[in-house]
């Protein structure tokens, strides 16, 4: 993961990783970030799963879709 | 395929598919122990009673409760809704499959037909609880249709056919029923491998081979064509004795070689792309895919010889080899590897649920990959020495059951150790006031 100042967005590349390893450096860097820090989450697949998880645990997030057909997601609380 | 609703409140409890995926090894084990036990006088055809005996043992008990188990984790992912009561689903499913299989198995090996009257109500019951379910999952409350869940809705109609069908032998061996027993083992035999097994393998393929071996997708008509294509010609199959000669013969034979075609190439098309995969990392499910498509393949060059020689057709060895290339060679390779993969991610998905962030282990190291490559090498050299026991009994079946034998402990050893990992993790984290949700 690396430090994206100055807009306090970490970066988490877990393309083209087997499930559910995705989901686990995802949620292993939510639980890193510091209070104000986004996480920018690039991924192969929309993570439906994840949605759910997120929501149970307050978190907001943004999908967009990449042109190369990637996923970005923003996540916050 | 949506899985948005992929969350701990909409998956049954744990120990819901694992008493399937755990009963499943210990079937194996007694289907080997049948066949050295019965040793060479096992394959002197296919219709010996100890043969009839450990296949059941294989389709039903072992094949069967994993089929089961797995569905009944898919089926409220592919509904969107949690099935309901899924624990006394579970009981209702699985203790009868238990019993009935092991009776069926034991009742034809031993050709005491009490037994086989006994499994008849139970696998009845069992499979009429299984059925209803997935049937109403599936095609009522499914939110969306697609080339998974048709494929599985096909499927399901091909095991009503089988079991239909197997109802009837079961009425024919004990006296019950007067019918023309080899034309419906054929079509009981046809339904249960092309129809509901690989038709459910077709259908799971789709989702799960792009999801975790990180391939490109079907082709776009395959994924529409393929399943249909299929079971349209096993009906084609099955109704060609009810045309006039030469009608009837020639229909078979375009239907039989239809058959081979379509699983041939789901074989080739399946293995091109785990060749074009993004990440070349070693992965033991995908080594049970690769050595079960090997052997789909196969069994469907020996199915098509056998429809253009009648010398191969006629011999013994024609029809022990292909059920040794569907059941061991495809079937349990394919249902063996994918156990791994859902027994890993099963605990690992409960675990993340119940302990605190960074508490759950690894899902790579809930089964080692050396200890499942251990079993995929066993269950490997038990093929060949299956194959060679089909033309040489004697000394062969000792060394195939060995092996068979050796790859269902090995397989047991690692699914109770991924379920005692499991107990440990909770009992030793914070889950450990609530273990079974």
């Amino acid at each position: 993961m690396t430090e994206n100042s100055p807009a306090a967005v970490r970066e988490l590349d877990a393309r083209y990783l087997e499930p559910p390893e995705p989901m686990m450096r995802a949620l292993a860097a939510l639980g890193a970030l510091r209070p104000g820090e986004k996480l920018r989450l690039l991924l192969h697949r929309e993570p439906f799963p994840l949605y759910q998880t997120l929501g149970e645990r307050g978190y907001t997030h943004r999908t967009a879709q990449l042109p190369d057909g990637c996923y970005e997601i923003l996540i916050w609380r | 395929m949506s899985i948005a609703s992929l969350s701990l409140e909409q998956a049954p409890p744990i120990s819901v598919p694992f008493r399937f995926f755990l009963s499943a090894p210990l079937f194996l084990l007694l289907a080997a122990l049948a066949l050295l036990a019965a040793g060479p006088d096992a394959l002197q055809s296919r219709w010996t009673p100890a043969l009839l005996g450990i296949t059941h043992l294989l389709t039903l008990g072992c094949m069967g409760m994993v089929m089961s188990g797995a569905m009944m984790q898919l089926l409220p992912v592919l509904a969107g809704t949690p099935v309901p009561n899924p624990r006394g689903v579970a009981w209702a499913i699985h203790l009868p499959l238990l019993a009935g299989s092991a009776l069926l198995g034991g009742g034809l090996y031993s050709g005491a037909t009490l037994p086989i009257i006994l499994a008849v109500p139970l696998l009845a019951f069992a499979f009429a609880v299984f059925l209803g379910l997935s049937v109403y999952s599936l095609a009522v409350r499914a939110q969306a249709h697609n080339a998974t869940t048709r494929a599985m809705l096909m499927a399901l109609v091909a095991l009503l056919f089988t079991i239909v069908l197997g109802l009837l032998l079961a009425a024919a061996i004990t006296g019950l029923l007067d019918l023309p027993m080899p034309q419906l083992a054929a079509l009981h035999v046809g339904w249960g491998l092309l129809g509901w097994t690989a038709l459910l393998v077709i259908g799971v393929a789709y989702q799960v081979v792009p999801m975790f071996q990180l391939t490109p997708p079907y082709p776009k008509a395959v994924a529409r064509w393929l399943g249909g294509t299929l079971f349209a010609l096993l009906l084609l199959w099955s109704f060609h004795p009810l045309l006039p000669e030469p009608a009837s013969g020639i229909l078979a034979l375009v239907a039989a070689c239809g058959l081979a075609a379509c699983v041939a190439a789901f074989s080739v098309i399946t293995l091109r792309l785990q060749h074009k995969r993004r990440r070349k990392v070693p992965d033991i499910t995908m080594e049970f895919w690769r050595t079960g498509l090997a052997c789909l393949l196969a069994a469907s060059v020996l199915w098509l010889a056998g429809q253009l020689s009648g010398a191969l057709a006629d011999s013994t060895f024609y029809p022990l080899a292909l059920g040794i290339l569907f059941l061991v060679g495809f079937a349990l390779s394919v249902i063996q590897g994918m156990l791994y993969k859902i027994v890993s991610f099963l605990v690992w998905f409960h675990l993340q649920g119940k302990l605190p962030v960074g508490k759950t282990p690894n899902m790579k190291d809930i089964i080692s990959d050396r200890a499942a490559r251990r079993h995929w090498r066993a269950h490997l050299i038990s093929l060949p020495f299956c194959l060679a026991a089909a033309l040489w009994p004697w000394p062969w079946v000792y060394a195939a059951g060995g092996a068979l034998l050796l790859g269902a402990a090995l397989l047991l050893a690692n699914l109770a150790r991924a379920s005692n990992l499991y107990r440990h993790a909770l009992a030793n984290g914070h889950g450990a006031g609530h273990p079974e949700k």
